[in-house]
């Protein structure tokens, strides 16, 4: 039975991470910009969410404010930050420095604004009941994952079917490509940001309702999120929301073997472990060598 | 006043050593790592406990140190020879976290969160040094044999590896080996920087040796300029100094000082790599994508 | 480089200047506080409790000379703490120094013994900073020994069977091995022990294993945000028996969290309604300054405080010089002080010993339990 409990909260938890790494991936497939900053719009989309709901507005607005905030930053550091970067032929590692100071920024302007320490979204959702002998569970668990699965497939249609979609995966094949068919790569890039950032914001929501939030909690959404896009294969999301999925999943089934201060290393074993043997990740083309 | 400015100067020699080191990595041979802390701990703890338990002789902890961080460092060399890029940065990721487990649980050997205390002054032969001395010959050292390195014909297997992995090889050259003789440099310097660190501090703890602290000397290097000679060292300095210089302005509110000075700090990231990406002594013109 | 130099200098140079120009050199109390990071709602508590002891004592007179406070940032991290305290000692001239953290305790320890600066922790409280330097002190009973004094309670309240959930530092392990010594003893049994990393974020897998030893108790021995992590994890996961702690859960946010009603915890003695009129005063005058109760943390610095202004004073009154030794002298000739919260005696290393109380987190307020 703890097996069955540790794998179901693994799936609520790695639900969520999925969500986030999923973004993370369009925007790096799409653009190739390793977007570090991607922690800090879910930090101002939980934070925002937050102030709404403890100030006695509705949840729907929250969410939606959530999803305005997370993907104005997007937006926004697409624009301001890594456009200017890459005009100048900047390197992978400064757009990563620049995101890095972003981050800082960000992090403390929100405990100035918001308080330090630990905050939470009280809700009747995140809490457990015996639904099976030994296993507990919330309301929230069939909230996160039908809220993954929903956004999954309508994100899955839309790069499908829809000619923007389309161009965006093509955009993330062969950027040289898209220019030559007179496709705007910087509009496709600004969409790559929203959308991306966009995905954070409901697993902001989530992570604001059960497990709380501090001003510091990008960074950990930020490791999840690289970990699980190379796990899964760059470029391919389908990879990545896997990924995110088998992450939430080992940390919490981890502990059914080991003691839990072994469980976040685990992640990072099963990281390292990919990268060696299967340097394409789960879904990737073979681009090592 | 001299005291403290002596106290800043030898922690910007080792984090100038930190950075120069990995700088030989990412500037020359093209390999991102985001573990150097690593193997700056490896070297801190083997430093200090050769000091606690064996003899306070700084050059003999500095040698142990190299050797440990530089042998082990073939953990790190392994995916290095394997993938290149983004692929290398999640790795060296995957390595920065397990490490710091293992520096946290293996209480044996590193104290755990509690740390080894009372590392003893430097010696050499029997003589107090100070650790600023020390610090300083060590950059000196190792920025000289960067730079010989960077001129010879290591350094130009390196760059040519850099820039054209396939071209180099096809070339004849010993791709792995340069790529391992790099990365065992570069960390066997973070050894060498780390037991002068444990000296430094007589206290040391796995919270000096995070990922955090791997960012920071990662952003030394980017913002001093990759694949220069004095860029890491120039980096080093800044972002040791921006913090420390921020903490003199007497107008902030005692509870807000930090975040102020932790924005002043990330912007002032952030606008120097919009400015300048290729880093203060960077070319401009040559700043690649990586 | 030129401009940050140029920087250093010049504030070096106008550091003294300003100081004398405040009038009649002002003492320096120094502060090593995380103020940014995670760990930074502490840093505003510390401070809250040295400006308001330093706002009483000039209200009092004291002192001849005036207070300054100077706090620095070290983000909770000894590399930071080094940086601020050999600047407190050697450019600011700190007369006394008030830490907090364990690693930030253990980093600035021989900076201050060297250099003969007292410095005061109120905040960390692993058994391991006892006896650091005959110029280090504390503040705050050592955690292990609140726990201690938590074993009869949990065996009135028939909280026998405990499990232990604990970040693997040296307070944790102190209470890791009280727990396995002192509670069978007392009658209790310890079912199981949970060491947990300073960073994890997730405690409903911990929750799930928790429940399987089926305990009349959780005891949590972690610090920081991560507290009302591992509260609210525990509670939303199937957890429902009393959970218990020492006084670091003494925090606004884990009042203020609703699954945190109940939560059982030790802290030094402290009774703001009915105490002495020090005691009194300092409740009111902090809900006044602050718009909150005030906690353990702040009491702790506010005493810190107020114990450098009571031996300073002293030592003006003998016309003696206010220095490391002289401060360390008068602390053991007296031992005896009267804090908020009541008689607070000082042993040989200088750490403080007080009364244990049991607190309980009741509808956002944290009301003593007696019995």
């Amino acid at each position: 039975m703890l097996f069955l409990q540790l794998l179901l909260g693994g799936l609520q938890t790695g639900a969520l991470y999925a969500l986030t790494a999923c973004g993370f991936a369009l925007i790096f497939g799409a653009t190739k910009v390793f977007h570090f900053a991607h922690g800090a719009s879910f930090t101002l989309a939980g934070y925002l969410f937050l102030l709404l709901w403890n100030n006695g507005h509705p949840a729907w607005l929250g969410v939606l404010a959530a999803i305005a905030v997370a993907t104005g930053f997007g937006v926004a550091m697409e624009r301001f930050v890594y456009r200017p970067i890459q005009r100048h032929e900047g390197g992978f590692f400064t757009v990563f420095v620049a995101a890095f100071g972003v981050s800082l920024v960000v992090q403390n302007l929100v405990g100035m604004w918001a308080g330090r320490g630990f905050v939470v979204a009280d809700s009747s959702l995140s809490r457990a009941t015996e639904v099976l002998p030994e296993v507990f569970l919330a309301p929230v668990f069939w909230v996160s994952l039908a809220v993954a699965a929903v956004l999954f497939l309508a994100l899955g249609i839309f790069l499908t079917r829809h000619p923007a979609g389309v161009a965006l995966r093509a955009l993330s094949q062969n950027s040289d490509l898209i220019r030559a068919y007179g496709l705007s790569s910087h509009r496709l890039s600004l969409l790559a940001f929203a959308l991306g950032s966009a995905l954070a914001a409901p697993a902001a929501v989530l992570t604001a309702i059960t497990t709380g939030m501090n001003e510091a909690v990008g960074h950990h959404v930020m490791l999840i999120s690289m970990a699980a896009t190379i796990v899964g294969g760059v470029g391919s999301l389908k990879g990545a929301a896997l990924a995110g999925l088998s992450l939430g999943v080992a940390e919490s089934v981890v502990l059914n073997f080991a003691d839990p201060q072994w469980a976040e290393a685990a992640s990072f074993v099963v990281l390292f472990g990919f990268i060696l043997f299967r340097p394409s990740g789960l879904f990737g083309h073979a681009v090592a060598r | 006043m001299t005291a403290y400015l002596a106290n800043l100067a030898t922690l910007a020699a080792i984090f100038g050593i930190l950075a120069a080191t990995l700088n030989v990595a990412v500037g020359y041979a093209g390999i991102f790592s985001v573990a150097h802390a690593v193997f700056f701990g490896l070297g801190a703890y083997a430093g200090a406990q050769l000091a606690l338990l064996v003899v306070p002789d700084a050059l003999l902890a500095m040698v142990v140190a190299a050797l440990v961080a530089g042998g082990l460092s073939l953990c790190l060399a392994l995916p290095a020879l394997r993938v290149r890029g983004e692929y290398f940065v999640a790795a060296s990721l995957g390595l920065q976290m397990m490490a710091t487990t293992l520096f946290t649980e293996a209480k044996g050997l590193t104290g755990g969160m509690g740390g080894l205390v009372g590392i003893p002054r430097p010696m050499i032969l029997g003589v107090e040094v100070p650790t600023l001395a020390l610090a300083l010959t060590a950059l000196v050292l190792i920025l000289l044999a960067t730079w010989l390195m960077a001129r010879g014909s290591f350094g130009r297997t390196l760059r040519a590896i850099r820039d054209a992995e396939s071209a180099a090889e096809a070339l004849g050259k010993n791709i792995n080996a340069a790529k391992a003789l790099a990365v065992a440099f570069a960390c066997a310097g973070a050894g060498v920087a780390g037991a002068l660190f444990a000296l430094h501090m007589s206290f040391v703890n796995v919270e000096s040796f995070t990922l955090d602290q791997s960012v920071l000397i990662m952003a030394m290097v980017i913002v001093g300029g990759t694949g220069t000679l004095w860029g890491p060292l120039l980096g080093a300095v800044l972002l040791l100094s921006l913090p420390a210089g921020l903490s003199f302005l007497p107008f902030i509110p005692p509870t807000e000082i930090g975040a102020v000075q932790q924005i002043l700090y990330g912007a002032a990231m952030t606008l120097l790599m919009i400015f300048r990406p290729a880093g203060l002594l960077g070319d401009m013109r040559t700043g690649r994508k990586a | 480089m030129r401009l940050s130099r140029r920087a250093l200098l010049g504030s070096a140079i106008a550091a003294p200047t300003l100081a004398r120009a405040q009038g009649g050199d002002p003492y320096v109390l120094g502060t090593l506080f995380p103020l940014s990071g995670p760990n930074a709602e502490y840093g505003k508590v510390f401070t809250e409790g040295v400006q308001l002891a330093m706002q009483h004592a000039e209200a009092e007179r004291m002192l001849r000379r005036p207070l300054r406070l100077q706090a620095e940032d070290t983000q909770a991290l000894p590399q930071q703490a080094v940086v601020g305290m050999t600047k407190l000692v050697n450019v600011d001239r700190a007369n006394y120094v008030m830490v907090g953290f364990t690693a930030v305790s253990k980093a600035v320890a021989p900076i201050g013994d060297r250099s003969k600066t007292v410095m005061v922790n109120g905040g960390a409280v692993g058994p391991d900073l006892a006896g650091l330097s005959p110029y280090f002190w504390n503040t705050i009973p050592l955690a292990h020994l609140e726990t201690r004094e938590m074993l009869p309670f949990m065996m009135r309240r028939n909280l026998k069977r405990v499990a232990l959930v604990y970040v693997d530092d040296p307070l944790g392990d102190a209470i890791l091995g009280i727990f396995r010594n002192d509670l069978p003893r007392a009658g209790g049994e310890l079912v199981g022990s949970f060491s947990i990393p300073r960073t994890a974020q997730q405690f409903g897998p911990v929750a799930a294993r928790i429940r399987q030893t089926r305990p009349d108790t959780v005891y949590i021995a972690s610090f920081g945000a991560q507290q009302g992590q591992i509260i609210k994890g525990l509670r939303d996961n199937g957890v429902s028996v009393p959970l218990t702690s020492y006084s670091a859960m003494n925090l606004e946010s884990i009042r203020n969290l609703a699954e945190a009603e109940g939560l059982l915890f030790t802290s030094q003695q402290t009774d703001f309604a009915s105490g002495d009129e020090l005691t009194r005063r300092y409740a009111t005058d902090f809900k006044a300054r602050f718009g909150s109760d005030p906690g353990t943390y702040n009491t702790n610095y506010y005493n810190a405080t107020r114990l450098f202004c009571l031996l300073a004073g002293k030592l003006e009154r003998e016309n003696k010089e206010v220095n490391g030794d002289t401060l360390r002298a008068a602390l053991l000739e007296q031992k005896e002080f009267d804090l908020v919260g009541g008689r607070a005696t000082f042993d040989e290393q200088g750490s403080m010993t007080a009364a244990i109380q049991i607190n309980e987190v009741r509808g956002g307020r944290v009301n003593v339990v007696t019995g």
